[in-house]
């Protein structure tokens, strides 16, 4: 099959993914007890007949379907509607956060492959020793410990025992620089961000790790290495010229865990008070600010999905056997 | 069969899992008679003030929280959930992820596109986010909880057993069922599922820990179920008490009970894994 029509083929799907999903949490928001108008105002603020006009003019008098068609043409033009809690578009409340989600964020990813990727390459090329067996389990265990948890314990020590970083944030309100090193261009947002990334890399460090050893166990026995042994290399260079050709695995893999980083930031944003979009979810919902909790969590939607498209697009720009089927 | 469950017995790695398991279970089964609390008793000192915070003393072997409750008989109670949560989780996701992927591999054609349609729509659904939002709009309780989970999670096993079920259908056996007469549902579930079941095994165990992971994670953001005590609610109610600068006996134990439980069964899915995966050997 060519690539553009697979190209079409896997955008219609992601363009039903995400018709469905709107369709789900239109649904979802609705199931709820009482209407915008009672949610925005509180139940028995307004007159019956106030509230009856109200309806008409939001067109909540109108059968479902056609208010959710109404609804789905405003996304498509970027209108996400009003924040009952702000008092302002949800889109001026929502697009600050989501850079804040990606300046919290791309720290962690990159740092969390880098590291993966060294720490894997040195357990695959160590395979069968006692080294390789310990690691293997040590590496699990950041895995399970659940990150919230992780959060608080850095947190506990490094921010209120040894009052080395900020107890949470982005920036302190009033920071007044005491030195040459603490006038420095982003030194504050740093400092906030020590914490929330460290314990991110952590959580999200061992599946890269794991993908790289598995792919560098693989490579090892390739012809190419053996004749790198029968050259001559030095043990250095080889494990080099290993290190490179099992890295295409973690590369691709690193497209699904920016999609996994989105959505499991949440945790990290409450513990550490980011001001993030994850956050912002979880705050609007206990808050009953419902169009931005729906359009938080539409945004983090779309973001994974249109990242699921790229990885699958890159597959099948590489790899023209899974085009077909 | 017996050999098969003792395996992981073969590592020290795996009896140190089992020990871990074993122990959580004994925990959750005699928890009224080990708890010296009741778990949401409020305790009072000798001047009827309410003991908030009070640090571990022979009395309070782990000390007690900001609303004056046991920690011990807390972390003890918390089992509970951490089984209810794992093992109606595992079924349900093992039910709904082994029987898409059987159907849609062996079915085939419309049957399997729709089905992995589905599955594709489950996977671009960010996990948490999704779960906290319906558990919050449904209500927090932990039925709801376990609902979200599986509503989800099922995605992984689906597509795994549906990969297994193209290529075993393809295979002898199969082929020479159908010649005999048999139905469809009968080399389905007589035929391939027992061929397919190591693998489910092995996903669902992994699901356990995952599930434990994003209940105690929903718990975490306030919506877990008020009248129940479970980990991740303890360390909800130390954080934003602002407890955690000082009460380390509130917030180390049930972090390390989760992070204990998750690896053990890490642990026996690795030891399993050996079995499904022979490269790993």
């Amino acid at each position: 099959m060519a690539f553009w029509r697979y190209a079409g083929r896997r955008g219609l799907h992601t363009a039903v993914t995400l018709l469905l999903l709107v369709g789900f949490m239109f649904v979802l928001f609705r199931m709820i007890p009482g209407d915008p108008t009672t949610m925005m105002l509180g139940t028995g603020e307004l007159p019956a007949e106030a509230q009856q006009r109200l309806r008409v003019l939001w067109g909540l008098d109108r059968p479902l379907w056609q208010q959710f068609i109404a609804y789905a043409l405003n996304l498509l033009q970027g209108n996400l509607g009003m924040s009952f809690y702000f008092r302002r578009p949800v889109s001026e409340v929502i697009a600050p956060m989501l850079a804040n989600t990606v300046l919290l964020m791309a720290p962690v990813v990159i740092l969390a492959i880098v590291i993966g990727v060294a720490g894997g390459s040195w357990l695959g090329w160590r395979r069968g020793g006692r080294a390789e067996e310990i690691g293997a389990v040590l590496a699990l265990i950041p895995r399970a410990l659940p990150v919230f948890w992780t959060g608080i314990v850095l947190l506990a020590l490094f921010a209120y025992q040894f009052r080395w970083f900020p107890i949470g944030g982005i920036r302190e309100a009033f920071f007044f620089p005491e030195n040459w090193w603490q006038r420095l261009p982003f030194f504050d947002i740093t400092r906030h961000l020590v914490l929330p990334v460290a314990t991110g890399v952590l959580a999200s460090v061992a599946d890269p790790l794991m993908i790289q050893r598995t792919a560098l166990l693989e490579v090892r026995h390739e012809d190419f290495m053996v004749l790198a042994r029968a050259r001559g290399l030095s043990g250095r260079a080889q494990r080099r010229l290993a290190r490179r050709n099992a890295i295409l695995p973690v590369l691709t893999y690193s497209a699904i865990m920016v999609g996994f980083a989105f959505g499991g930031q949440v945790l990290l944003e409450v513990v550490f008070n980011w001001p993030g979009i994850g956050r912002l979810m979880v705050d609007s919902v206990t808050q009953r600010d419902y169009p931005v909790a729906q359009a938080a969590f539409l945004m983090m939607a779309a973001v994974v999905v249109f990242l699921n498209l790229l990885v699958d697009l890159a597959y099948g720009w590489l790899d023209p056997r899974i085009r077909g089927g | 069969m017996l050999r098969l469950a003792l395996l992981p017995l073969g590592s020290w790695s795996g009896r140190f899992a089992i020990f871990v398991l074993a122990a959580v279970v004994l925990v959750a089964a005699v928890a009224p008679a080990l708890a010296p609390y009741d778990p949401l008793a409020n305790h009072f000192d000798a001047a009827g003030q309410l003991l908030r915070l009070d640090p571990p003393s022979a009395r309070y072997k782990l000390g007690t929280t900001y609303y004056g409750l046991d920690v011990l008989s807390q972390l003890i109670y918390g089992t509970r959930i951490v089984l209810v949560v794992g093992i109606t989780c595992a079924v349900l996701i093992g039910v709904i992820g082994t029987n898409v992927g059987l159907v849609a591999g062996y079915y085939g054609g419309r049957v399997d596109g729709l089905l992995m349609r589905l599955t594709d729509l489950a996977f671009g659904i960010p996990f948490l986010p999704f779960v906290v939002m319906l558990v919050a709009l449904l209500r927090p309780s932990l039925w709801n909880t376990i609902v979200a989970i599986s509503m989800l999670m099922w995605r992984t096993s689906a597509r795994v057993i549906r990969s297994q079920v193209l290529s075993l259908r393809e295979r002898g056996f199969v082929r020479a069922a159908r010649i005999a007469g048999a139905s469809d549902l009968r080399i389905l579930y007589v035929h391939i599922f027992p061929n397919v079941l190591p693998m489910v095994l092995l996903y669902v165990a992994f699901d356990i820990a995952y599930a434990v992971l994003a209940e105690a994670s929903v718990s975490f953001l306030g919506f877990g179920d008020p009248n129940q005590v479970s980990w991740g609610q303890m360390l909800y109610l130390a954080y934003v008490s602002g407890s955690i600068r000082q009460a380390w006996w509130w917030t180390l134990p049930p972090g390390l009970a989760i992070s204990l439980f998750v690896i053990a069964v890490f642990l026996v899915g690795r030891n399993y894994e050996r079995l499904t995966n022979p490269r790993l050997r």
